[in-house]
């Protein structure tokens, strides 16, 4: 597959963010997507989802993010969330030390439901609450380089690195797609394919030769 | 072919005046300020635009309070402006007003815009309307009181009027609700005697259940006597025990020592606070840093927390504060203080009983039965595609928009969450009035939902709809609820 064809490429990655309830990721995805922060948000019930438009080496690219509900009792029915994602956001906060020993249950549940070349990043959220801080940096540092993970700490509050944090993730997710499979002629179709089962039931005999396109 | 499917009185004339609809043209009167004191999330956003157009109606309605007071004016049923909410108004004029003022003015732009085309404009056809249709409301709630007042109710025609919207201008909903949950029996002369009992029962489940350990051991270890009355501290949930009898309650019939369970608890017990604290942020009944707003958070958290122990299958799931609230919300403004007063004890029978009909929406081990979320959203989707399979067909074939990621949150939390807080209300009249149970005519409405905004629908793609369904647009619940009605009729 040639470069030229690319220029009419339109990218549409998807993102899911997971993590414990209450750690904020509703309010990380509003910060980015809106800059908007609320103190009291309500818990996310089931699955809640924006859009945003990046720009990347002068191409557009869709980020479709989707916030997931924290609640061990959802998980069962948010795999439909996770079908089809090219990158997640693991989040904890930093001042409450059990969401940080979750992350590796939903590290386990990312990939149950998604092949490995999901581009992953660790997020400690709140760290301006620097003063009860309950996981170091260092700890959280050292996790995300055990398990191959990017690393950030953030705060949708006074909004630090959360931007940063999702430019990173879509930044990975192009040059994975780029650098990897950008030249055969099967990830187009197989890009065709994830984009549609997105919201598709049955789609993880695609997702599996995607993956092993990938692994390559 | 498909389009044989769409029924015939989808485009009934019938639908250009469903009731008063402020034909309001353009996108948003809604003034900036509005929004101010509020996050500026899409809902809230709509919350803004519903707060404009009920100030717009009540003028031409020609209601009779000003200032801070609550007009009686309005369109179709109406939720009370309980003293609560009056209390509330003095500090956040604005706010209040969105909340409780006008809930009815809210039938969307979109809504008229799209459905509606013809109704535009007609607004003085639409303030004759709202006056008649305030008149009903009177009428009904007099017919609601008079039935109220016989020794034996008549509840198929408490229902029958119900179903249509409580009016509570006489502060009649909460009984009306705890009639329809089957928590005040039929015969009246038995209502002192059976109240007397749950409350009782209630204060006896609390003193089993919310009992700390910590606070035992460390109040023994310090050869405290403890005051056993549980009147004193009963507002944080803890009360002072003589003793610890530890086999009576269910949760320690297990293995499980007092303190290996105890600390089980204090997950559940955190993520209930969590939740406690994100209910209705918006309300200053439920939210902020009054004692009231404390008083009334504790209840919910109390009610959660002996659900909970009690339920050892189901524990706590998030979301049920959400179908707690408008019940406890309900009772706590009976303008009988003696109910009032017994809010807490009331509002967790009635919130046991309407849990147990949906009880298996919460059960993580039966998603996928026959009983469980999947497949009621499944009967939702199958609901859809008979009353109209084009629709049915765009959204979940060609968009490919799966009803789950849209209908797990209407479904579990009863609608709760994608209305103004009293459009809810009138929501659950109808839910509750329903003698086959709720869960028919909730997915009834769901279906009205979904056609009511069918034609940006079929306009739409995934993300637009997804949005779309995710964010519902405000609606004319009156409206809403006559669709979802004659969703009846059709199937039969």
């Amino acid at each position: 597959m040639d470069s030229s064809d690319d220029d009419s490429e339109e990218y549409l990655f998807k993102i899911v963010i997971i993590g414990d309830s209450a750690v904020g990721k509703s309010n990380l995805l509003s910060r980015y997507a809106r800059d908007e922060f609320n103190l009291h948000s309500k818990a996310t019930i089931g699955v809640e989802f924006q859009t945003q438009v990046v720009e990347i080496n002068g191409k557009e690219v869709k980020a479709q993010i989707w916030d997931t509900a924290g609640q061990e009792r959802f998980r069962a029915v948010t795999s439909a969330y996770y079908r089809g994602a090219f990158g997640a956001l693991l989040v904890y906060d930093i001042s409450r030390r059990s969401t940080f020993e979750s992350v590796t249950r939903w590290l386990d549940e990312l990939h149950t439901h998604c092949d490995t070349t999901v581009a992953k990043m660790l997020i400690g959220n709140k760290c301006d609450l620097d003063n009860i801080r309950d996981v170091s940096t260092e700890e959280g540092a050292k996790l995300a380089e055990d398990e191959g993970l990017f690393f950030m700490e953030t705060s949708a509050l006074d909004s630090t690195n959360v931007n940063k944090a999702f430019e990173i993730v879509i930044r990975e997710i192009y040059s994975n797609v780029s650098r990897k499979v950008l030249n055969s002629d099967s990830y187009k179709a197989e890009l065709s394919i994830n984009r549609v089962s997105l919201v598709k039931e049955d789609g993880d005999g695609s997702r599996r030769s995607w993956s092993s396109c990938c692994s390559r | 072919m498909v389009n044989k499917r769409v029924p015939d009185w989808l485009n009934s004339s019938l639908w250009s005046s469903p009731g008063p609809q402020p034909s309001v043209q353009s996108p948003s009167p809604t003034p900036a300020t509005l929004n101010d004191d509020d996050d500026a999330t899409n809902r809230s956003t709509r919350s803004a635009t519903k707060s404009s157009t009920a100030t717009v109606n009540s003028v031409k309605a020609g209601g009779s309070a000003s200032g801070g007071e609550f007009p009686v004016e309005r369109t179709g049923p109406m939720p009370s402006a309980p003293a609560v909410i009056r209390a509330e108004n003095r500090h956040v004029p604005t706010r209040a007003k969105a909340e409780t003022r006008d809930p009815l003015s809210s039938s969307s732009n979109y809504h008229s815009d799209e459905e509606n085309g013809s109704s535009a404009g007609s607004t003085t056809s639409a303030s004759a309307a709202a006056a008649i249709s305030s008149a009903e409301d009177i009428s009904r709630q007099a017919q609601l009181c008079q039935e109220l007042s016989r020794k034996i109710i008549n509840m198929g025609e408490v229902r029958r009027l119900a179903s249509q919207g409580i009016p509570d201008g006489a502060g009649i909903r909460a009984t009306v609700w705890k009639l329809l949950l089957g928590y005040l029996p039929t015969e009246k002369a038995l209502w002192p005697t059976e109240l007397a009992k749950k409350r009782s029962q209630y204060k006896h489940f609390k003193e089993e259940l919310l009992m700390n350990p910590s606070e035992i051991t460390r109040k023994l270890e310090k050869s405290v006597i403890l005051d056993d009355e549980g009147t004193v501290i009963a507002d944080k949930g803890e009360l002072p025990r003589s003793e610890i009898t530890q086999g009576e309650h269910p949760l320690s019939l297990g293995k499980n020592s007092i303190w290996n369970q105890f600390f089980q608890d204090t997950e559940i017990i955190e993520q209930i606070d969590r939740d406690v604290k994100r209910t209705h942020p918006d309300l200053h009944f439920f939210s902020g840093d009054t004692p009231f707003a404390k008083s009334n958070q504790d209840s919910l958290r109390n009610i959660l927390i002996v659900f909970a122990k009690l339920n050892p299958g189901i524990r706590y799931v998030q979301g049920m504060n959400e179908i707690l609230a408008p019940l406890f919300y309900v009772f706590r403004n009976d303008p009988n203080e003696e109910n009032a007063a017994s809010a807490e004890a009331d509002t967790f029978f009635c919130f046991v009983e309407l849990l147990s009909g949906f009880r298996d929406h919460f059960c993580q081990q039966l998603d996928n039965s026959v009983v469980g979320i999947r497949s009621t959203i499944t009967k939702l989707s199958q609901f859809l595609k008979e009353h109209d399979e084009e629709l049915w067909r765009h959204l979940e074939m060609t968009t490919k928009v799966n009803p789950q990621f849209y209908a797990f949150r209407w479904i579990t939390l009863l609608l709760t969450q994608e209305f103004n807080f009293p459009d809810s209300l009138l929501i659950w009249d109808t839910l509750l009035s329903d003698p086959e149970g709720p869960l028919e005519t909730l997915l009834r409405v769901c279906c009205a939902m979904l056609i009511i905004v069918r034609r940006r629908l079929l306009a739409g793609d995934f993300t637009s709809n997804l949005k779309l369904l995710q964010n519902y647009p405000s609606t004319n619940i009156s409206h809403l609820l006559y669709v979802a009605n004659k969703l009846r009729a059709k199937l039969g």
